[in-house]
């Protein structure tokens, strides 16, 4: 007998949405085919430290333009461990709502000092930093007006998880309205960076995002080793 | 209902999010070529098996390539092994597969280069699939191999209804030739799984 998961929930006014959201429930996974569903994500690559710091294209070239702040938390599994050497994969828009992608069509300004591509690993206590600029707003249904809210791009990939996010801003007039914001309802809080005061260094200000990596997202648990 | 204290004192997961349209491909490992059998490029040693490709494509509700996507494969090998943290010293774990790949498909298209997987558990073989796209949070699935008599056992495959199984099965069309369309949503959908936890 067939047993059903979640039905996932169409994002309002996202047309993306819309075209590819299955309709169907999702199947649940049968205990049997459970471990086969847990993939191990090897990593071959090692990361340059300064690939943490968004604000520049590479050492010693010049600032990018805007706001630039620091992003840290802590990576975490439901019960508070600490993921650890989890590699972190980040993106996001210039301070005008432009991506450096080359499908980026929007014609928003580009930022030469701009890349909006970096990479950081998980301390062995779980924490991790990195440096960026605070993304713009961007039109995102110009026919309705409806925008999207500033945000940064995640994805972890771990010995414990798999997860792609956003990090959102807090106050920010264009969250209400966001699909996405809408299909989380009221968890959408724990997305949304926690401001803090930074003393040290040239920025404009922090944001705490501790991120947990909850039972939908596990892949391999390092912990569960036996 | 009732909650034991494990439960009570879990933290509030991070919701997922979608990847949107602009994840940089650079990311991804291997420049982004989706070939499993090469994984030390330039040397003699190849993994063990028979080597295969797989043209895939994703498509939405409308029939449309879907832009954009990323996709990751997961196997054993051929001897049916995972390789995994808790088995990388394993005997039966080949040095030169890994069994994981992944890749950003520009248009809907791609094109997978591995080693036909071996029986692993009591399951047919199969590539576990998953799936990030704008508009859609992590989507995962198998496809199983049309020709293989295994397939009749397969645990997953009897979980689901008889007609949606042939929407899981890559189809042989040459020698060492395969095709698979993975269909988001509406006509045909290809059938995605969810976790135990959700
Ligand atoms: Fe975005």
């Amino acid at each position: 007998m067939t047993k059903y998961g979640r039905q996932l929930g169409i994002g309002p006014t996202d047309n993306t949405s819309n075209e590819r959201t299955p309709r169907n429930k999702l199947n649940l996974i049968p205990e049997a085919a459970r471990t086969s569903f847990v993939p191990y994500a090897p990593r071959a690559h090692s990361i340059n430290l300064a690939e943490a710091d968004m604000t520049r294209i590479a050492p010693g070239r010049p600032r990018a333009s805007g706001e630039a702040i620091k992003v840290s938390g802590k990576l975490m599994d439901e019960y508070g461990r600490p993921i650890r050497n989890a590699l972190i994969e980040i993106w996001n828009a210039n301070q005008h709502g432009g991506y450096t992608h080359d499908e980026d069509h929007s014609g928003l300004p580009i930022d030469q000092n701009f890349l909006g591509i970096g990479r950081t690993l998980s301390s062995s206590d779980g924490n991790y930093e990195f440096w960026t600029i605070k993304p713009g707003a961007y039109l995102a249904r110009p026919d309705i007006g409806r925008w999207r809210p500033p945000h940064i791009h995640v994805s972890i990939i771990g010995g414990s998880s798999r997860l792609i996010s956003q990090m959102y801003f807090p106050n920010d007039p264009h969250n209400a309205k966001d699909p996405m914001r809408i299909l989380m309802g009221d968890s959408f809080e724990a997305n949304i960076g926690k401001k803090y005061i930074v003393t040290d260094g040239d920025f404009d200000c922090g944001y705490n995002f501790d991120i947990i990596i909850g039972g939908k997202n596990p892949t391999f648990f390092e912990n569960n080793i036996t | 209902m009732t909650y034991s204290n494990k439960e009570i004192n879990r933290l509030t997961p991070t919701n997922e999010d979608t990847v949107g349209p602009y994840y940089p491909p650079s990311l991804c490992e291997n420049n982004n070529s989706l070939d499993m059998t090469n994984i030390r490029s330039g040397i003699v040693f190849k993994p063990l098996g028979e080597k295969i490709t797989i043209k895939g494509c994703v498509k939405d509700i409308d029939g449309k390539l879907s832009n954009g996507c990323l996709l990751e494969f997961w196997q054993p090998n051929s001897q049916g092994f995972y390789y995994r943290p808790d088995t990388e010293s394993h005997e039966m774990v080949d040095p030169w597969f890994t069994g994981y790949a992944r890749h950003r498909t520009k248009d809907g298209n791609f094109s997978l280069t591995t080693i036909k997987p071996g029986v692993a558990d009591g399951r047919a073989p199969n590539i576990t699939v998953t799936l990030f796209s704008d508009g859609i949070m992590r989507l995962v699935t198998q496809l199983f191999f049309a020709d293989e008599k295994s397939n009749s056992d397969d645990p997953l495959l009897l979980s689901i209804p008889e007609e949606l199984r042939e929407r899981l099965m890559i189809n042989k069309v040459a020698h060492n030739e395969y095709e698979i369309e993975i269909i988001m949503a509406g006509n045909n959908e290809t059938p995605f799984f969810d976790d135990l936890l959700s």
